[in-house]
């Protein structure tokens, strides 16, 4: 479970996130849906801590990571907005690094790394170097890399960023398979179709705050829309339609 | 703690991993470092030494114009098993197209002054900045005309009755202390800034690689959300950085070994004392300077945003080691003790004594370890400072 209670962050005169607050519990898949620029990979990047929120608080599973960074990043598997592979070395290698540096035993990787190679269908190119690799299977190798040590809280910075219809579908599954094994997956998208396709609560994030939240139904209703998009614009602009 | 010495192992290894696998960064550390330089430096020596050698041994051809002015002083060229070649034409252009590397023009009246005990004129044309051997040539025809003219004044004052010897009013004795090992220094006089030089090379690629190359490959945000603390993540790519500078090092040593029988040394009189060990101590001296060379890389390395940027820097780091090796080359040193502390000049001046065949003083070796130790500490700690700020993903 991951607990955000009015963080903020400054870029200089920029304000890029303004008192974000939300839960996001285990066994359900909660969306920050948003434009480019409106404070998602921000506030994602606090919350796995990789920069420091001026104020507020995050809870990992009840570990604050300002206090214990390498406890709480155990609890937490990331995929984050840039995901470059170490091109020389193969998908497996990859994957066995971010396994070592976890601390896991060989066997443990060895096993897990076989699991997923099942869940994200990488038969074809787990041994190959990576160089050269298509956008999705990057997309896939990064993503088991970033889970190697089966974290119970999963964030993801749009992850079908890119991939083709099929390996949008794979990413999906396998993120839905993830959920009924009662994990927290909290991710990013600027995408409605697919916000709508896997999210059970979706946090709607403009200019840095977030501002409406609930599941797809909820937030039609909210605003007497037909679709979760019309909904959106309805929710940013402020009922006035258009830009 | 065990676990995070594991952490910073896994690192490592995986750098070196990575980077052996990369042709460029092989060719560029320990091809380029190691035996290409060693190589390139035994050819030339070779060349060198050689053609002066050749040269000095061969039969001196002179091209003469007007040798029928001066006929006793071409049979005495001759007697000397000189070869005489007619010479006609503009002396000046022979020259300048390297037809000929010197003429001696014997002008008409030279037989008139001769006989009369004016002295005569011989004109020798040459040019004194011509490369290779053309100088050994010329020095050999003067040579050979003050041998003569000397021989003729001689025999004209002994003719008057006058001792020769009233014109040698003073006679040197030459006492060259130097010894067959100092010899053989001078011509290796480049070795410290070799090995230095591949030193640097060996770990520069790593340096960027490991910190510019993680940025620009798009690797290092994840990389960082791994539970391990940044310093230790710093330290294992620093570890991996050093050994690739440590490798090349001990490989340029090796190379050198190796090359020894292949210098002419003994031709011209010199000798190498490259044995174990003089090979330890050299090691010892320098290992500790592949922290600093590592660590002054990483830094540049951090602040470049890609990776073009941090081989322009850290390429321009390479003329740090060349500038007291250059100028120890040129200037002569006393040795002092807070010379012996200041890393890459330490190391030069250390293995010169080595060279030169001279007692290395363990105060020395211990000031040059410590010295560069230090150093290289200090550097390693401000290269983790670096590396702990949150602005490193975002320096562009």
């Amino acid at each position: 479970m991951i607990e955000v209670k009015s963080i903020s962050k400054n870029f200089g005169e920029v304000q890029a996130v303004k008192e974000v607050t939300f839960t996001a519990p285990d066994s359900q898949v909660t969306a920050l849906l948003g434009a480019n620029g409106a404070g998602k990979t921000t506030s994602l990047r606090m919350i796995y801590s990789l920069i420091t929120p001026e104020s507020g608080e995050i809870l990992i599973d009840g570990i604050d990571p300002k206090k214990e960074p390498e406890r709480a990043r155990k609890l937490l598997g990331v995929l984050p907005d840039t995901r470059g592979l170490y091109k020389r070395l193969s998908a497996r290698e990859n994957i066995e690094y971010f396994g070592k540096l976890h601390g896991m035993t060989d066997e443990k990787i060895k096993s897990r790394t076989d699991s997923l190679v099942a869940d994200l269908r990488m038969e074809d190119f787990i041994d190959r170097k990576t160089d050269g690799f298509s956008q999705g299977q990057r997309v896939k190798v990064a993503i088991a890399r970033a889970l190697v040590h089966d974290p119970q809280n999963i964030i993801l910075d749009e992850p079908t960023n890119g991939l083709d219809v099929m390996s949008t579908r794979g990413v999906r599954a396998f993120l839905m398979k993830e959920k009924e094994r009662g994990k927290c997956i909290l991710f990013s998208s600027h995408v409605m179709q697919e916000v709508a396709a896997v999210s059970d609560e979706i946090l709607i994030v403009n200019d840095g705050i977030i501002c409406a939240s609930g599941s797809e139904s909820e937030l039609k209703q909210q605003t007497g829309k037909e679709n979760l998009e019309d909904a959106f614009v309805h929710i940013v602009t402020n009922g006035e339609g258009h830009e | 703690m065990n676990k995070q010495m594991q952490q910073i192992k896994t690192v490592m290894f995986k750098e070196i991993t990575d980077n052996v696998r990369d042709k460029k960064s092989l060719l560029s550390s320990i091809f380029m470092g190691a035996v290409f330089m060693p190589v390139l430096f035994v050819f030339m020596i070779n060349f060198t030494v050689n053609m002066a050698k050749d040269k000095q041994e061969s039969q001196l051809e002179i091209a003469i114009q007007g040798a029928d002015n001066a006929k006793s002083f071409i049979s005495f060229v001759k007697s000397k098993g000189v070869k005489i070649n007619e010479f006609s034409g503009d002396a000046t252009k022979a020259i300048e197209n390297k037809d000929e590397e010197a003429v001696i023009i014997i002008p008409e009246d030279f037989y008139e002054n001769f006989s009369s005990g004016i002295p005569a004129k011989i004109e020798i044309y040459y040019d004194a900045t011509a490369k290779g051997t053309t100088n050994v040539t010329q020095r050999r025809i003067k040579a050979l005309i003050s041998e003569y003219s000397n021989t003729i004044g001689m025999s004209r004052l002994q003719l008057r009755g006058i001792s020769p010897l009233l014109l040698k009013a003073i006679v040197v004795e030459k006492h060259d202390v130097s010894t067959s090992q100092s010899k053989g220094a001078r011509l290796l006089a480049f070795l410290p800034y070799a090995l230095i030089l591949g030193l640097f090379m060996g770990s520069m690629y790593l340096a960027i690689d490991t910190m510019a190359g993680e940025k620009e490959r798009n690797s290092l945000e994840a990389l960082l959300l791994n539970p391990i603390k940044r310093s230790h993540l710093l330290l294992g790519k620093l570890f991996a950085t050093i050994s690739f500078g440590l490798m090349t090092m001990i490989l340029t040593l090796i190379t050198f070994k190796l090359a020894m029988p292949f210098m002419p040394l003994e031709k011209m009189g010199m000798s190498v004392d490259l044995g174990f060990k003089t090979l330890s101590i050299m090691t010892i001296i320098l290992a500790p300077l592949a922290i600093m060379a590592a660590s002054l890389q990483t830094i540049i390395a951090t602040f470049s945003k890609s990776f073009k940027e941090a081989q322009t820097y850290v390429g321009l780091l390479i003329i740090v080691p060349m500038i007291p090796s250059i100028a120890l080359m040129i200037l002569p040193v006393k040795e002092k003790l807070w010379m012996m502390a200041t890393p890459i000049l330490s190391q030069n001046l250390i293995i010169n004594q080595i060279m030169r065949g001279e007692q290395v003083e363990v105060v020395s070796i211990i000031a040059a370890i410590v010295g560069s130790l230090l150093i290289g500490l200090i550097l390693a700690l401000v290269a983790i400072k670096l590396y702990n700020r949150e602005s490193l993903l975002f320096s562009d």
